[in-house]
C-alpha cells in the first residue's frame, strides 16, 4: 500500500444512503412500481453526477440536524463510494429499463441485486463496488488509482483510526 | 390488486429471509472453520472462556480501539477469561486456516474451546462483554 492522502467521508450518509435504496426497491417490488425503481436510478445517477450519494441529502438536511443519527466520520477514499454508486445507477437503469419493457423477471432481478449489495454494505460493512474500484486499480486501469486505507480489506468500512 | 400486493410481498420477505439465511450462513462456516483448527494455536486452551484475536503490528485499530477494549475487558473479567492474541503476519498459516480476512478480528470460545461469535473488525467493549456474558 503506497502512502495517500485519505479524507473525511461520513459514512452515515453512505449507509442513510443505502437503507432508503433498499426500502424504496422493496416497495417498488411489492408494489409493482417500477416507476419507484426509475426514481431510484434517477437519484442514484444524480448522485453520481454531483459525487454524492443521492439520498444524502435525507441525512444532511434531515436526519443529522435533528440528532436522529450520528456521524460516522472515517478517514476513507470517497472515489470507491462514488464508483459503486454509479454501479448500482447501471444495474438501476437497465433494471427500470427492463421492467417498462415487460422483461419483469430481469428487471426485479436487477434491482434485487441491488437491494442485495447495498444492504451487504449497510450491515455488512462490505462495499462490492468499492472493492470492484480497487481491483480496477490492481488492474492499472486508467483513472481508478486510490488504495484501500492501511489494514483494511478492500471493500471493508475501514475502521476508526486507519491510517493512510 | 391486494391480493397481488400480498403475494408481492410474500416473495420480497421469502428473498430477505434467505439474504439474511445466507449471510448466518457465512458466519456459521467461519465458527466451523475456527471449531476445526483449535488444534492450530500456538498456545493451548485454558478450560475458560478464551478470546482468540488476531492482529498485525502494523494495525493502528488494533493498537488505538482494539487491544484497549480487550485489555479493559481483561481487568473487569480477571481469572474468568483468557486472551489469546496471535499476530498474523508472524502466523499467517493459523490465520488462513481461521478464515481471517482482515485484522482486527476475535474469535469468542466458550470454555469446552468451541467458537460461539466471530467479529470481522473492531468491536466495542459493550458487545465484546454481551458476548462474553453468553459463553
Amino acid at each position: 500500500m503506497t502512502s495517500q492522502t485519505l479524507q473525511k467521508v461520513d459514512h452515515s450518509a453512505l449507509k442513510t444512503n443505502q437503507l432508503i435504496i433498499i426500502s424504496l426497491n422493496i416497495l417498488a417490488f411489492v408494489l409493482n412500481l417500477p416507476i419507484l425503481a426509475a426514481v431510484v436510478a434517477l437519484t442514484m445517477g444524480l448522485g453520481s453526477l454531483v459525487g454524492k450519494p443521492g439520498f444524502g441529502v435525507v441525512y444532511t438536511r434531515l436526519l443529522k440536524p435533528r440528532g436522529w443519527m450520528k456521524s460516522d466520520v472515517l478517514d476513507d477514499n470517497p472515489e470507491p463510494h462514488r464508483f459503486a454508486q454509479f454501479v448500482g445507477f447501471l444495474f438501476m437503469t437497465v433494471g427500470s429499463a427492463a421492467l417498462f419493457l415487460g422483461l419483469a423477471l430481469l428487471g426485479w432481478t436487477l434491482v434485487w441485486i441491488v437491494v442485495a449489495l447495498a444492504a451487504l454494505n449497510a450491515f455488512g460493512g462490505f462495499c462490492v463496488g468499492c472493492a470492484m474500484y480497487y481491483w480496477l486499480v490492481q488492474l492499472k486501469v486508467p483513472g481508478f488509482v486510490k488504495q484501500p486505507p492501511a489494514n483494511t480489506f478492500p471493500g471493508m468500512k475501514p475502521k476508526a483510526g486507519a491510517v493512510a | 390488486m391486494n391480493s397481488e400486493i400480498l403475494l408481492r410481498f410474500g416473495f420480497a420477505v421469502v428473498i430477505i429471509f434467505f439474504g439474511v439465511g445466507a449471510y448466518w450462513l457465512i458466519n456459521q462456516y467461519l465458527l466451523t472453520r475456527a471449531r476445526a483448527s483449535v488444534n492450530m494455536l500456538p498456545a493451548p486452551l485454558p478450560k475458560k472462556p478464551t478470546i482468540v484475536y488476531f492482529t498485525t503490528p502494523d494495525c493502528a485499530p488494533c493498537k488505538t480501539v482494539q487491544r484497549p477494549a480487550l485489555q479493559k475487558l481483561a481487568d473487569l473479567l480477571g481469572e474468568k477469561l483468557h486472551v489469546i492474541e496471535i499476530d498474523a503476519s508472524e502466523h499467517p498459516d493459523v490465520a488462513r486456516t481461521w478464515g481471517v480476512m482482515s485484522v482486527p478480528t476475535t474469535f469468542l470460545l466458550d470454555e469446552k474451546g468451541t467458537a460461539k461469535y466471530v467479529n470481522n473488525g473492531v468491536v466495542r467493549l459493550e458487545k465484546l462483554m454481551e458476548q462474553v456474558k453468553t459463553l
